[in-house]
């Protein structure tokens, strides 16, 4: 049964009586409930249910190593939150990796997808290559960059920066080179996913604007940035969005290489919030830094939104 | 003339390297995986070796073995694509296609579920889970995979519902089917190519997943993601069998990634157009 045929019933263009439509109406709403039920059922049970318990939870002192502190404190997680020099610079952290990342994939996607799209012979192996890494575990790639790639002396990127002169270096127990290292593994494992969508997209372009550029002699810039940037924008914008979204609440990449460290060097909000639950016990506070990342989630998502919407 | 062969010379050079790149920490780990350690471990790295099944035979078979690891993985897996996909069809399909008050906002609904950062509801889940003794359990880490299957499968099935013409519903319904007849025997077989692809995707999702079956997983039930962390100590690393299990673990969705090429970038972005995504 097709919404066509119920919106003709409706208006009552189709000739049939008013009361007939109304049933048939009537009839496709308790169908759609049913079918809609059980997906629904379980999406309120495992994603609106936890937030509001995780909310509730964030009232709470609630240490599992300690149980007899429990109880009801009101706002005092937040309280403490807000003066808890390590939640500002996980936030920091989170922002400079969520920035670098997002970035960095947009802006080598892009240009490779520029490159690629031109080429008669050879785009095929690029497709394949780049479904590689899209579709591994983020937890299995941190663990090979780990050990393979980033292993002192007989790891790659180790053995390219000796013959390269740079000498061998601590890749994941030095701060900053951790913070660079995480980074470029999460660039590695999703500018693929940047790149095909933009050669999708750079491929679905009219041929015949940059016809008449090329008519009016227009250089090769001049095209790139005043036709090939703005018909690229929605998805740039889209790519941006989408990035932003799991390099905020990425875990397993950051989890599986440095957990977090040397020290708190790569912790990234999401990481702090599992390591207050889960390492030190403190689900309470832990649950109270969790609703701080769903807050900053909502915020940048709407400030995307909102630049999305712009011009 | 020369400028231009320059210009192809370059252009192939750039792309060499990038091809390299994605690829070789991949092939690397697939050679390592059948070194020996010392092999593994030999300085300048060694790309040519006398090959051994030995790391292989280990993971598989000897103590400690990660067979079961991957059994748990393919049982997580299977269990989440299967509800999700009895669950996620008809809600698609009366997302797509019904009339009904509060379609719009149910969609909605469905878009802000997967804005939720899964750090802050593995605590909920961990703390209920834990009450009702389901920790470690099949059913309680696929009942959690539903929270991110879910949203996922009907958005990129509505996709695919949207795309059949409505004649060939109205004809049937004309014909005297019944809804759910109608659905089942001209609907279904309509979409199977787009079932095909969300089952694929809810199937890789669900493999890959790591942070949720890390807190919920346990000597029973541990996926092969959380049980690789066996091979890695802070004492020591089994190099050459960290690189069989990461190839085995890799194995699955490399191959499904392969096969489903073509709907990848569909799959990947899907509920882009209005939302969020997530992994």
């Amino acid at each position: 049964m097709g919404a066509s045929a119920i919106a003709s019933a409706e208006t009552g263009s189709h000739g049939a009586s008013a009361d007939f439509g109304h049933a048939l109406a009537q009839r496709e709403r308790r169908f759609a409930a049913a079918l809609l039920a059980p997906a629904f059922l379980a999406l309120l049970a495992t994603t609106t249910f936890p937030l509001i318990f995780l909310v509730w939870t964030s009232t709470f002192r609630m240490n599992l190593a300690m149980p007899f502190m429990n109880g009801f404190v009101g706002f005092e997680n937040y309280r403490v939150l807000l003066t808890d020099e390590r939640f500002w610079s996980s936030l920091l952290i989170s922002l400079v990796y969520t920035g670098a990342t997002v970035a960095l994939q947009v802006a080598i996607g892009l240009a490779l997808a520029l490159l690629v799209m031109d080429m008669k012979r050879g785009q095929g192996w690029f497709r394949l290559v780049a479904i590689l890494p899209v579709v591994l575990s983020p937890a299995v790639v941190g663990m090979i960059w780990r050990t393979f790639m980033l292993a002192p002396d007989f790891g790659i990127v180790d053995f390219l920066a000796i013959n390269a002169g740079l000498g061998s270096q601590n890749w994941l127990g030095d701060p900053t080179l951790a913070m660079v290292s995480v980074i470029a593994i999460h660039t590695w494992q999703w500018t693929p996913f940047a790149f095909m969508v933009l050669l999708a997209s750079l491929a679905s372009l009219p041929e015949d604007i940059y016809e008449a550029a090329r008519l009016d002699r227009a250089t090769a810039w001049q095209r790139f940035r005043r036709i090939t940037l703005p018909l690229l924008r929605p998805a740039i914008v889209m790519v941006v969005i989408m990035r932003t979204m799991v390099a905020l609440t990425a875990f397993a990449a950051i989890f599986t290489v440095t957990a977090g460290g040397p020290g708190t060097a790569t912790e990234i909000l999401n990481l702090y919030a599992y390591r207050k639950s889960f390492t030190e016990l403190s689900i309470g506070y832990g649950a109270a830094l969790a609703v701080a990342l769903l807050f900053v989630t909502i915020i940048i998502s709407g400030v995307l939104f909102v630049l999305r919407r712009a011009k | 003339m020369t400028a231009k062969r320059l210009r192809t010379a370059i252009v192939l050079a750039i792309s060499a390297v990038f091809l390299l790149a994605w690829a070789f920490p991949i092939i690397w780990s697939v050679l390592n995986s059948f070194k020996t350690d010392s092999d593994v471990l030999a300085y300048p790295p060694k790309l040519i070796f006398s090959p051994t099944l030995d790391a292989y035979r280990d993971v598989l078979f000897g103590s400690g073995s990660i067979l079961p690891n991957l059994i748990s993985s393919m049982i997580i897996s299977v269990g989440t694509t299967v509800v999700t996909m009895l669950m996620a069809v008809p809600a698609a399909y009366a997302l797509a296609r019904l009339r009904f008050r509060g379609k719009k906002f149910a969609g909605f609904y469905v878009l802000t579920t997967q804005m939720l950062p899964p750090v802050g509801i593995i605590i909920p889940y961990f703390l209920v889970l834990r009450n009702i003794g389901w920790i470690d359990t099949y059913q309680g880490i696929i009942l959690i995979y539903l929270s991110f299957s879910l949203p996922f499968a009907i958005w990129l099935l509505v996709s695919y519902f949207e795309d059949i013409p409505f004649e060939m519903e109205e004809a049937a319904f004309l014909d005297g089917a019944s809804r759910l007849r109608t659905l089942w025997r001209i609907i279904i077989p309509q979409v199977r190519g787009g079932i095909a692809v969300t089952v694929v995707f809810v199937f890789l999702n669900a493999w890959n997943e790591f942070l949720f079956a890390v807190v919920l997983s346990g000597n029973t039930v541990r996926p092969v993601t959380v049980a690789m962390f066996n091979f890695v100590s802070v004492e020591q690393t089994l190099w050459a069998k960290l690189a069989a299990v990461s190839v085995l673990a890799m194995l699955p969705v490399v191959v499904l990634g392969v096969v489903a090429q073509k709907h990848i970038v569909k799959g990947l972005t899907v509920g882009a157009v209005k939302g969020g995504g997530r992994r």
